[in-house]
């Protein structure tokens, strides 16, 4: 079952910001109320496609006020709104008139939804208002949310079974083996957990991981023609050995590039571990990934002369003509990246990168640190939204982008364990380009607090951390779009605390799990479903228990 | 070595040759001259000690009622208890941290005041931070504090100046009064920790008296003081806590990791110290002022650097490491985490002996089930210190000692040796937290030695007589920890490793010896064991202090 992450961000009238601030309040206290058992229960039933939702009002002195609804749910978003819709019409609709009216096309369909008692759907608005993620990850991918509460039921019943009523009589699950504790406590929960005798269902579909591997291809073919553009535009100019004078251009620019490797004093950070060069790599996947570069080369020339070839017979050419010319354009393209446009592009990132400012000391609000630190760390899990400016020019814009976009696709084949490197502590995050990409958001649902999290990534990933947010302004020096950034922790830190905003309203339909808690209950679940195991299996699926 | 069984020491016997202990880290000059002497050693050598905690007893308002020169205190207790220095051993020691308000009784300016790391200003007992360290949860004290309250703390105010109105909104809404932060507040206040070792009790004592004596005529009191004893187990040569398990085993190992200019900060026997490679952390993260972790010298707090030529107080502060126009006041120092923590030994051992009936009641098969046994799984380590693993114990180290340097991937992967929930597990996960992915040694064990801290607590109180009964005396551990950022070392062992319920895929249990009453994981083949472990230590105070070096110590003894 597919699972959708998305933002949907609204501008705010300036004056009626404090009046929305206090809608979202009121939203939360009406999911708190006091002397409940149980708080959220409201939302957790009428909107169970729900995982995780956050309102946020994000304030900048170079902005008006913006509020984003983030919402991590089942599906596409149509039910979702729906459900949405039917459980808060009216206070949604409320929240909605604080909002400026939109200067583009949408402006009729907000007259129409925030007229006095109007009744107008509301869906389609925020539809329309969605910011698709640029990059974005899940801890426990393909789980749905009812499949989630209802296998913690599960382990809970097991372990309520295993520790048996009369704790001082001899327990029947012990002295016997690990594949009849299987046997036993299956036919104990069968009746109370008639979906037992279900098979699993698919966490994530051949289609998806088909489509997945599909777009990444795409997303690289489309990278190498344009880099392959400017050699292609020479080629059928030139003969062929002319290009050997852009190979010593690009000699030059090794050189060059070579000499400003380093980081500029005090700013380099060794680590031995948690980054994301290719020195890091384990042996295997290093065969790995030269094969599949290779690969994906020989399946570009291919494609891309083939296309050419088509398209030159197309308009007369000759068979031999056309193919020798198609193959020479985009075989000199390709050798034109190698020797010529990949080096300039990684110098002029390079002289970029030492030039760029990086923040020491953000201003600290020592009002609104107290504010956050309010509403965090109350159960296992926390949230953090943050909004950062984004480092302006062509060649950024064209990297950023294209980087989020590369390592989204690239996360979402990698990473379908959940894993990040060797953390597996966000349960829903993305990043997504605003404001015509004047500025990036970051949200996040994960576990323990917000320190440890990043502690996490500055151990852990701090190479494709500094890949997604190295783009912002002020962040920590990096080198090569990987190297040192987020590896600088403490100013690291300071920058990404001094960028988030109060998480006002926020929603987990699961507030006691951890994402390994989650694949734990998914393990002893899917163990429970099999009518028998293996000693091996059984061995290892006690382990979970 | 090499003889002996897998299953690690042979009870009773002493050892077959004389114990080479590997030799320890120093610092080099200068720097060992500038730092206190509790960096580097616990003064193993000098077996009875006395915490003092000392409150400067003069009002903030007006300036007129306190003495003229603030600092004057601190230069009469020098002459009596001289801090001691990291030069090598001495026959008797002194130490002293203070207090945020420590340091503003005795007259540090504002700004300096403000340069100090936030968990220091804010002091522990802020209302947030009290949640995350699991003491306070709204208004109530959790079942892991002693009843009513703790009894000491640094009292340190809280800064909320802004007045709590309510906002008037359209549409008849208001926005409420912001409720203001809670003021937590304890008995005694601490302003200074002074801690005197000696070779005897009796030689504490005396030292003690002459310290309250040169206080007195400066208004400073003591208004808490806990005897500290090693009671070195001379059979075995080990200092234990007061369940019974040797303690201070594993301690992390600095050297320099600044790039060239700093190499021998840290020596061995000479030598630059080279880095350990599983204890290895860099100077920075114990020390404030050298290069830590993230690669930057550790910050710590400034002072303006006026040089008015008539101001004639001693200026030994550098402004090497500081900004300009400030003096370092931070360098050669470190934060301390200060707690009491009392321990009901005979709860623990009675609670202990109460579920091993229980658990062999209830698996006839499990006759190996004792309170020892079960104590030992709590823990992590045998009652002498030798660590746990799936083959029984492993083999003693060099010089004899219990063996420090590994990791649990290795062997011992899924918990079933050391428990996953134990004490030293939580403490110190090593490479052992993520087991889905044992290439991810190397980086596990990195994280892992990112949130270190060194330890130098000792017991009080006098020992058990019997373990099994519960006789009201109070004993317990004085928890004291340095390190160089409070937020990422010791206040992450506490909430992310210690109190985390979903502590490695645990599920809602916390450390079993430092935690609040609840279930404990023993992992076994084939079926996991669940123990119910009662609140066995309860905390009766704490504080974050600043330990000065020893020329900031003299700056602060010239204000």
């Amino acid at each position: 079952m597919r699972q959708t992450i998305l933002s949907v961000v609204l501008d705010v009238e300036p004056q009626s910001a404090k009046l929305l601030a206090q809608f979202i309040e009121d939203f939360k206290a009406a999911q708190e109320p006091p002397g409940a058992k149980e708080w959220y229960s409201e939302i957790k039933e009428r909107v169970p496609l729900l995982h995780f939702m956050s309102m946020s009002v994000f304030e900048n002195p170079a902005f008006d006020p913006i509020f984003v609804v983030e919402a991590n749910f089942d599906g596409p978003p149509g039910p979702f709104w729906a459900q949405m819709e039917a459980a808060f019409d009216v206070k949604l609709r409320a929240m909605l008139r604080c909002c400026k009216r939109p200067e583009d096309g949408d402006g009729p369909m907000y007259d129409a939804v925030t007229k006095r008692c109007s009744r107008y759907p509301l869906a389609p608005y925020f539809e329309e208002r969605t910011f698709r993620p640029s990059v974005f990850h899940q801890g426990n991918r393909g789980l749905g949310r009812d499949r989630i509460l209802n296998e913690r039921e599960l382990f809970l019943a097991t372990r309520r079974a295993l520790a048996q009523p009369i704790p001082t009589a001899p327990n029947p699950y012990r002295g016997i083996t690990a594949g009849q504790i299987h046997q036993k406590l299956r036919a104990e929960l069968l009746a109370k957990f008639p979906w037992l005798a279900m098979e699993a269902p698919a966490r994530i579909s051949w289609l998806e991981r088909a489509d997945d591997l599909g777009r990444l291809l795409g997303f690289v073919f489309v990278v190498l023609l344009c880099l392959s553009i400017p050699g292609m535009a020479l080629a059928p100019l030139m003969p062929a050995h002319w290009f050997l004078v852009g190979a010593l251009v690009g000699a030059g620019i090794v050189v060059r590039l070579w000499q400003k490797r380093a980081a500029l004093p005090g700013e380099g950070v060794r680590t031995r571990s948690g980054g994301l060069t290719i020195a890091r790599m384990s042996a295997g996947n290093k065969v790995i990934l030269g094969v599949a570069l290779v690969a994906v080369l020989v399946l570009h020339v291919i494609i891309a002369s083939s296309i050419g070839f088509v398209g030159l017979w197309i308009t007369g050419w000759t068979v031999h003509d056309a193919a020798c010319l198609a193959a020479k354009v985009v075989g000199l393209g390709v050798v034109s990246i190698v020797i010529f446009t990949a080096p300039a592009v990684v110098l002029w990132l390079r002289l970029l990168e030492r030039s760029d400012p990086s923040q020491d000391a953000p201003p600290i609000d020592e009002h609104l640190l107290g504010e956050m630190a309010r509403r965090e760390d109350w159960i296992p899990q926390n949230h953090m939204g943050s909004v950062i400016l984004v480092k302006p020019g062509i060649l950024r814009m064209a990297l950023f982008r294209a980087g989020h976009h590369g390592l989204g696709l690239v996360l979402r084949v990698v990473a379908t364990d959940g894993y990040l490197g060797s953390m597996r502590t966000v349960h829903f995050a993305h990043w997504a380009f605003v404001n015509n990409a004047s500025r990036l958001m970051f949200f996040s649902n994960f576990d323990l607090s917000w320190e440890s999290y990043l502690d996490d990534f500055i151990e852990k990933a701090h190479g494709g951390l500094t890949l997604a947010w190295g783009s912002g302004v002020g962040f920590p020096p990096a080198r090569f779009l990987v190297l040192d950034g987020a590896s600088h922790g403490r100013k690291f830190k300071a920058w990404a605390r001094h960028s988030m905003a109060v998480s006002r309203f926020w929603y987990s339909a699961y507030r006691d799990l951890t994402v390994d808690q989650i694949e734990r209950n998914t393990r002893i679940a899917d163990g429970l479903r099999k009518q028998t195991l293996s000693e091996q299996e059984a061995a290892t699926w006690a382990r979970d228990l | 070595m090499g003889a002996r069984s897998v299953t690690g020491r042979t009870p009773g016997q002493p050892s077959a040759q004389p114990s080479k202990q590997p030799a320890s880290w120093q610092l080099a000059p200068p720097h060992d001259k500038q730092t206190q002497g509790i960096v580097v050693s616990g003064f193993g050598d000098l077996p009875s000690a006395q915490a003092l905690f000392l409150m400067c007893d003069w009002p903030d308002e007006p300036a007129a009622a306190g003495p003229a020169r603030k600092g004057a205190w601190l230069q009469a207790l020098t002459m009596v208890a001289p801090i001691t220095d990291s030069d090598g051993k001495d026959d008797r020691a002194a130490s002293i941290a203070f207090t945020w308000t420590g340091l503003k009784k005795s007259g540090l300016d504002p700004n300096a005041l403000a340069s100090f790391s936030a968990p220091f200003r804010e002091g522990m007992y802020q209302e947030d931070r009290l949640r995350r360290l699991g003491d306070r949860i709204k208004d109530k004290w959790q079942g892991t504090v002693i009843k009513d309250g703790p009894q000491w703390s640094g009292n340190t105010p809280v800064k909320d100046d802004r007045p709590p109105v309510a906002m008037r909104l359209p549409g008849g809404k208001t926005v409420p009064a912001r409720r203001p932060q809670r003021q937590v507040t304890t008995p005694l206040t601490v302003h200074a920790l002074l801690l005197l070792y000696h070779q005897d009790a009796d030689k504490v004592q005396d030292w003690a008296n002459e310290v309250a004596a040169a206080l007195a005529p400066h208004n400073v009191k003591i208004v808490h003081r806990l005897p500290l004893d090693l009671h070195l187990d001379k059979a075995k040569n080990v200092a234990r806590e007061h369940f019974g398990f040797a303690d201070g085993l594993s301690q992390p190992i600095p050297f320099d990791a600044g790039d060239g200019g700093e190499e021998g900060t840290v020596v061995v026997d000479g030598k630059p110290a080279p880095r350990d490679p599983w204890h290895g952390v860099p100077l920075g993260e114990i020390l404030l002022g050298h290069t830590n972790a993230h690669a930057e010298k550790s910050p710590g707090p400034l002072v303006l650097n006026d040089t008015d030529p008539s101001d004639r107080r001693e200026r030994d502060l550098k402004p090497e490491g500081a900004p300009e126009g400030f003096l370092n006041l931070g360098l050669n120092g470190s934060y301390v985490v200060v707690r009491e923590l009392r321990q009901y030994v005979g709860k623990f051992w009675k609670s202990l002996e109460d579920n091993a009936q229980r658990i062999r009641a209830h698996d006839p098969t499990a006759t190996y089930v004792t309170a020892d046994w079960l104590a030992e799984r709590l823990v992590g380590r045998s009652l002498d210190g030798d660590m746990l693993c799936p083959a029984g114990m492993r083999p003693a180290g060099p010089g004899n000692l219990p063996d420090n340097a590994f990791g649990y991937i290795a062997d011992d992967r899924y918990g079933q040796g050391c428990p996953m929930g134990s004490h030293v597990r939580r403490a110190d996960p090593r490479d052992g937290l993520a087991k889905d992915h044992p290439a991810a040694t190397q980086t596990l064990l990195d994280a892992a030695n990112n949130h270190r801290i060194l330890r130098r607590g000792r017991k009080f109180g006098a020992l058990p007589k019997d373990r099994y009964e519960e006789d009201g005396e109070e004993r317990g551990l004085l928890f004291i920890c340095l390190n160089a950022d409070i937020a990422r070392q010791f206040e992450f062992v506490q909430q992310t490793w210690i109190l985390n319920p979903n502590f490695a895929t645990l599920y809602d249990e916390t450390d079993p010896l430092v935690g609040p009453e609840g279930r404990f994981t023993i992992g076994e083949q084939p079926l996991r064991r669940i123990v119910e472990v009662e609140t066995f230590i309860q905390s009766a105070g704490g504080e974050y202090f600043f330990l000065p070096s020893l020329p900031a110590l003299k700056y602060l003894a010239s204000l």
